[in-house]
């Protein structure tokens, strides 16, 4: 398909980074196509309630905004692939990618390929996905209800994990390896209120206790060596995220946290190549900054392609 | 052509069709299930010379979904002649989907 095709620009992921970038570059009359492996909204349609993008005053859930921008990109003739890709070439002459629908050429390229949670690392718990581990409240959270889970972490992500929880389970546990919470003030009042919202501090989980299934978790305490066993049906994971670079190592310089080394222009350490949202170096991993990067790379790339920086 | 929702009836009278038939488990309270859907529905272009592509909602379908053992949604299954082939559960990106389709047919 396309064999011999060369866009102006290839964006890979299809979050909002990525659906920015193409509606700026479809309505400044590039062609654009968005490389995405499996839908619109990459981390942003696995929330279940977005009420910090301007715009939407009642919350807008995160599948049906990033169709909105999709639909918006497309409406001005950016195209979609469903397409996994599997290797890069950024330095080639056009840049290529080797894709699940086949190879793809562009003179410039807009990573925007986000973040993943990040994992444990302990014993069993990739053996346990969807067996009582799961790293998204909003995704999972409706197989709990009435059981009792656990929630791994102390940032935003985890507050509103345990949150959404709390609404839905008999019984929540929130873990952290702190004495207190690094969430965001709002979270704080609400996390207190919750009746069935219980705090384990200074913890952290040394074990997943299963048979077929989880059934437990043993908890550490930091400070003494304590250890604890707790029967939960399930452990929500939200210790962070980690950038989705795999694609990219060795040819684009990362910054010493794995994150694309990008500034505020977004250009990476090759020309032409562009980075934008949460794979990319940022004080501040939101859907409008994202957004935000997407309009910037369009700019710089149409310098870059009409023979500027 | 999309995939298309059924019920039991419908699976019934699918199973003794010639025709292998895909079935997606969802609901609609399930984001994994949304997520797949624009993807599942090219699925369903792309292989409908070679298969059904279908779609069942266990909150409307609770006893065919248990029947079928689903315990964790979405869960794609290939029945062909009736039968289970294989299935896979929360498939990441539509290669998985097309990927797993080329083995069970290859079965």
């Amino acid at each position: 398909m396309n064999k011999m095709h060369v866009y102006d620009m290839i964006v890979v992921g299809g979050g909002p980074g990525g659906y920015t970038a193409a509606l700026y570059a479809a309505r400044a009359g590039l062609d654009v196509v968005v490389l995405e492996k499996l839908s619109a909204g990459g981390q942003m349609a696995l929330t279940e309630e977005i009420d910090n993008y301007p715009g939407f005053e009642a919350g807008i859930d995160g599948i049906t905004l990033a169709e909105k921008m999709q639909q918006q990109a497309e409406r001005f003739g950016a195209k979609t692939e469903y397409a996994q890709v599997e290797r890069m070439d950024l330095s080639a002459v056009p840049k290529l990618l080797e894709t699940s629908e086949g190879t793809f050429y562009a003179r410039t390229v807009v990573l925007a390929t986000g973040a993943n949670p990040r994992e444990l690392g302990i014993a069993d718990e990739d053996a346990l996905v969807g067996r009582g581990v799961a790293y998204c409240a909003a995704c999972d959270g409706m197989r709990y209800r009435g059981k009792t889970v656990v929630v791994v972490g102390g940032g935003n992500s985890a507050a509103a994990d345990a949150l959404l929880l709390s609404r839905i389970a008999k019984q929540v546990i929130l873990v952290h390896r702190r004495d207190t919470l690094r969430a965001t003030k709002v979270y704080h009042e609400p996390l207190m209120q919750a009746e069935n919202l219980e705090f384990r501090w200074n913890s952290t989980v040394a074990e997943l206790l299963h048979e077929g299934k989880l059934t437990g978790v043993k908890l550490k305490d930091v400070k003494t060596g304590e250890e604890t066993e707790i029967p939960c049906d399930g452990v929500f994971i939200s210790v962070g995220r980690k950038p989705a670079t795999e694609l990219v190592r060795g040819q684009l310089e990362l910054d010493k946290s794995g994150y694309v080394a990008a500034d505020e222009t977004t250009r990476t350490s090759l020309p032409g190549v562009y980075a934008v949202g949460d794979v990319r170096t940022k004080p501040l991993r939101q859907v409008v900054t994202a957004a935000a990067d997407g309009a910037t790379a369009v700019h710089m790339a149409e310098e870059f392609l009409s023979g500027g920086a | 052509m999309a995939a298309i929702n059924i019920n039991q009836v419908q699976f019934q009278q699918m199973m003794k069709e010639g025709t292998p038939v895909l079935v997606e488990f969802w609901a609609p309270w399930c984001g994994y299930c949304r997520r797949i859907g624009p993807a599942y529905d090219k699925i369903a272009e792309e292989y409908g010379g070679q298969l059904t592509a279908a779609k069942i909602n266990i909150d409307e379908e609770a006893a065919l979904a248990e029947a079928e053992q689903i315990e964790v949604i979405p869960t794609l299954v290939l029945y062909r002649n009736g039968t289970a082939v294989d299935s896979i559960v929360n498939p990441d990106s539509k290669a998985a989907i097309g990927q797993f389709i080329q083995d069970a047919l290859g079965r």
